[in-house]
């Protein structure tokens, strides 16, 4: 007790130890508004300075960045449709429809005071839990990790919306493209078609930037005008935080659940920060709002990203095991210092501990305030007509996705996924369980053949007391859906007022199509680098097969654009044409980027999108282009990039 | 008088010439490390380690920068490397076990080939087995009868825990190895959880988190992976100087010395290879010898450097670096196996482990 407050008294007091924080918070939050980057690219940015400095400022400086990334991160998400960060995709889903509707500044501030309580209760989660945890993190086996990703993939299910069937397809797609690359079980990878590239996998921070934010900013130019159609209603901050006090248990289970989803390895940032949504929506009697512009789905899911950083912590102060990328770097950090890891630190170093609390829980504070403050402001971004912000978001997704491997790859798969997005966007394909099953896909794998593998016969495992206790949380919500259902059987069933096959049935083919080949694909894997991608396929077949039925019988609903709600003020066909011809642009784009490289690519990309889109005039496109251009250069060099000069060496 | 005076300048002048021609090479250039492995990992740690060294004592104080660029288990990185990097020493490569070990493997997806490459430093790292005390095993002659089945949680069979697989064909042991973790520190806790009897730790992770388990009585250290040396001799892991090598190990359970046994040699090279000559950092063929001989004069200059000495024993564990070039035939020996060496393994790997290359 003493210790802690000394060391929270050494925080403040010390001006080294305190500016380092403020620094490492300021640059946390400037990487998290930039989509597509999150917390390692803060940490990465800040080591070079940190070995310079004593341990404690050290650490204060890198948990400040860390601590706030999922702070700022909501900003993009909320105004523009970029997800800063894969798990920031469930802000953005219910927080973008709301600054459509103008109310951008409730969103924001119910985000920002939810990820601030969710941040502190993670702090306080971290200390009382020092004590507790290596027994707790022990008693999780690989059978309690296994039900424990089960579970995460369940979540999914209350994001079916109103198609079960495509709900559930959407998932097992995603389930499928997450096996792509090494299988956990078996020297194999799988679906690489041969290219090195894929030999690790599709990237998460790919997929999240793809699938969501290119869709989202396609779609947006696609509907013309600014991102809000009306105007700002009131006080749309004093509204969040209402919002918030109303739903404190909410508030409460979503930072719960984010700790429990860092402290516990198998689950990361982004699968517990969508266990939280999903759970959002579980417990909600009126899901009708949900994808809509639901403040539940904010809250919860906001709280959850703030705390998980800090359960992250857990396993990488006391087990040396890290939790996610930033903390490995932290912990490399920790070993370049000679401070080992492990159960030796709570007695050696309590000190360190708990300065890395304190920065967390002050950075959380100092970061929800300068949100606070910038939400007005920020706001009014969603006034100014959307084509006019878009180069610069765009061009900052480019760089996002390239600054990971610097591979050419990144970016012809940003403009695919972008391409699936939207299409999967348009033909009312639900990508939130997309994005479950994609980061579940992987630890569901693992975890159920290292549980059959070190318990072999069944009744070793499945009557573990955690293992009974997590399988009643999974059927639990299946269980109450049969039982509903079964009640309202007796009631006629509404009118279903049935659509003639058209572009929907077609997309259905293509989802049909991708299983049936990944299916017959599949079969020539080794054993155990089949067995998931055979079932996932199989399964998504028959899906998907029963969902064409239904839609070449015109049963299926209306085709629906997942953002409901507005006013619909012109046919869906011009949009939708549009839609495609800037998706086409990216990948012109991209080819350019080949054989001119990023620069040029950037210049000229920019130059044809504020003369023909945001007509802008020569002169100031012409500026503007180069401001942004300037701006790439620089932030590369920051991050230590390299941006490729192209095949004809500009 | 005035004509004497214009002479002593200029020959003040000439004479300060030379010394302004002998600026060194890498004055005022920049020099920067490709490490295809992502920010955090080991391998980046121990380059971000040496760079700031190289800034300190590379002749002309070049500056010194790190670039990731993770992808294909670090495949990707080197084929860049090898196939676009500037030869002007501006460009170096730092590589780990799994870039060597695909290498070594002859997979198709490699487009490098390290022989060609001027090494320039190389520094290792040891392995400590340990198993559980339910095994009942305190000493490698325990190993050939324990109590209860030994059980192995490693990640994948082509990439370290190849060398711990032929390990376990070395000793003639009977172990169920469960692949699929996704790092040591994961099976580690595996281990610690009771769900493995037998595992191993780089020397770091086991000095730090193993050896308070040991103090508890909860682990029991059996052997080290054993260090190669440059004559091409086994000999004890310096960090674990108690500890038996693979070598004795083998010694102890069958009475005998392993020496020109097929899986000792295959064993040993892999050894060699993942372990002994862990973090390598290379040049690209051509590059010119005064940019060499700068780099390798601070390697010396490093190893000399208190400051050096004192933190590389924590980043380090306090395993020497060898100079490039004065090691370079040993890590070349471990990297071209042989081919008989290499159908063991291919077999091995396809018989038990339902690998196929």
């Amino acid at each position: 007790m003493a210790e802690a407050v000394r060391a929270a008294v050494e925080l403040f007091v010390n001006p080294t130890r305190l500016s380092m924080l403020v620094l490492g918070s300021a640059v946390g939050l400037l990487i998290g508004v930039l989509p597509g980057m999150g917390g390692i690219v803060a940490v990465a940015i800040l080591l070079p300075f940190m070995i310079k400095l004593d341990p404690f400022s050290a650490l204060a400086m890198a948990t400040g960045a860390l601590a706030v990334v999922h702070t700022s991160d909501t900003i993009t998400s909320v105004l523009i449709g970029a997800p800063g960060s894969a798990a920031a995709v469930p802000t953005m889903m219910e927080g973008h429809p709301m600054a459509r509707r103008g109310e951008a500044a409730r969103a924001l501030s119910a985000a920002y005071l939810s990820s601030l309580v969710g941040g502190i209760l993670g702090a306080v989660g971290l200390t009382l839990s020092i004590p507790i945890a290596r027994p707790l993190v022990l008693s999780f086996g690989s059978p309690e990790l296994f039900l424990l990703t089960v579970l995460g993939v369940s979540f999914a299910g209350s994001l079916l919306g109103k198609e079960p069937l495509k709900g559930l397809a959407a998932g097992l797609l995603g389930l499928l493209l997450g096996t792509v690359g090494p299988a956990p079980a078996a020297a194999e990878v799988r679906f690489a078609f041969g290219q090195v590239y894929l030999t690790d996998g599709i990237d998460l921070g790919l997929v999240a930037l793809g699938i969501f934010g290119v869709a989202e900013v396609v779609s947006l130019l696609a509907r013309g005008g600014a991102v809000a159609q009306r105007l700002e209603l009131g006080r749309g901050w004093w509204e969040g935080v209402l919002d918030v006090w109303r739903h404190r248990w909410l508030v409460l289970r979503g930072a719960l659940i984010g700790m429990w989803a860092g402290v516990l390895p198998a689950i990361g940032a982004t699968a517990g920060t969508l266990m939280a949504y999903g759970h959002a929506v579980a417990t909600s009697r009126d899901r009708s709002r949900f994808g809509k512009g639901d403040v539940r789905g904010i809250i919860a899911p906001e709280a959850a990203n703030n705390a998980v950083e800090a359960g992250d912590l857990v396993p990488t102060l006391l087990f040396g095991v890290p939790g996610s990328a930033p903390s490995a770097m932290i912990l490399g950090a920790l070993l370049a210092y000679g401070i080992l890891p492990g159960p030796r630190i709570v007695t050696e170093h309590l000190d360190l501990i708990y300065t890395v609390v304190w920065s967390f829980a002050l950075a959380n504070v100092l970061g929800a305030g300068v949100m606070f403050a910038a939400s007005p402001l920020l706001a009014r971004l969603t006034h100014v007509p959307f084509p006019r912000i878009a180069p610069p978001i765009v061009l900052a997704m480019v760089l996002a996705s390239f600054q990971k491997t610097q591979h050419f790859g990144d970016l012809v798969t940003l403009v695919v996924l972008g391409v699936v997005g939207y299409a999967l966007k348009v033909t009312g394909w639900p990508r939130g369980p997309l994005l479950i099953g994609f980061v579940l896909s992987n630890p569901l794998e693992r975890y159920y053949f290292l549980t059959v593998k070190l318990y072999p016969r069944p009744e070793e495992w499945l009557l573990r007391p955690g293992v009974v206790v997590i399988g009643l949380l999974v059927l639990a919500p299946f269980a109450w859906s049969a039982v509903r259902w079964l009640r309202t059987r007796g009631r006629a069933q509404a009118e279903v007022r049935g659509q003639r096959p058209g572009p929907g049935a077609v997309a259905t083919a293509a989802v049909l199509g991708v299983f049936a080949y990944a299916w017959w694909q599949a079969t020539g894997f080794l054993p155990d680098a089949a067995l998931m991608p055979v079932s996932v396929a199989a399964l998504g077949t028959v899906l998907s097969a029963l969902q064409l039925v239904r839609e070449l019988r015109g049963q299926a609903s209306p085709l629906r654009d997942e953002d409901e709600g507005e006013a619909a003020e012109e046919a869906v066909g011009p949009r939708v044409l549009r839609a495609v011809g800037y998706l086409a642009s990216l990948a012109v784009y991209v080819l350019a980027t080949w054989f001119l490289g990023i620069r040029w690519a950037s210049v000229l990309w920019s130059l044809w999108f504020l003369r023909g889109v945001a007509r802008l005039s020569w002169p100031t496109a012409a500026v503007y282009a180069a401001v942004l251009v300037a701006a790439l250069e620089l932030v590369a060099s920051v991050l230590g990039l390299y941006l490729p000069a192209g095949r004809l060496r500009l | 008088m005035k004509r004497l005076s214009v002479w002593a300048v200029l020959l003040a002048v000439l004479a300060a010439l030379p010394a302004g021609a002998q600026q060194p090479y890498y004055a005022g250039k920049t020099i920067e490390i490709l490490v295809p492995f992502a920010a955090g990992g080991g391998s980046d740690i121990d380059a971000r380690f040496f760079a700031q060294f190289f800034e300190k004592h590379v002749p002309g104080n070049p500056r010194v920068l790190v670039r990731n660029m993770p992808g294909g288990g670090s495949v990707l990185g080197a084929n860049f490397f090898a196939e676009n990097a500037r030869a002007d020493g501006t460009q170096l490569l730092a590589t780990s076990a799994s870039t060597i070990i695909p290498y070594i493997l002859g997979l198709p997806q490699v487009r490098y080939d390290p022989a060609k490459w001027e090494l320039i430093k190389v520094n290792g790292v040891g392995g400590i087995v340990y198993v559980s005390p339910r095994t009942g095993v305190r000493k490698p002659e325990d190993l050939a009868r324990p109590a209860e089945r030994l059980v192995y949680g490693g990640i994948s069979a082509t990439g370290l825990d190849l060398v711990t697989l032929l390990l376990f064909e070395v000793l003639g042991l009977d172990v169920r190895v469960v692949m699929g973790f996704e790092g040591r520190g994961p099976a580690r806790l595996a281990f610690e959880r009771g769900e493995t009897n037998i595992d191993y730790q780089t020397t770091p992770a086991y000095l730090s988190q193993v050896v308070p388990l040991v103090r508890e009585g909860k682990a029991v250290p059996i052997l080290s992976m054993g260090f190669v040396n440059e004559k091409g001799v086994m000999v004890r892991d310096p960090s674990a100087p108690d500890l038996p090598s693979a070598y004795e190990a083998y010694q102890a359970l069958f009475k005998r010395k392993p020496d020109g046994l097929l899986r000792w040699k295959a064993y040993q090279s892999m050894v060699a290879a993942a372990f002994t000559f862990q973090k390598a950092l290379w040049a690209p063929a051509g590059t010119p010898p005064e940019a060499l001989q700068a780099l390798r004069t601070a390697v010396d200059r490093m190893r000399a450097d208190p400051q050096f000495q004192q933190q590389a024993k924590q980043i380090l564990e306090g395993y020497e670096v060898f100079r490039g070039d004065v090691a370079k035939p040993a890590v070349l020996r471990a990297t071209r196996i042989t081919l008989d060496v290499k159908k063991f393994i291919t077999d091995l790997l396809r018989s038990k482990y339902q690998v196929r290359l």
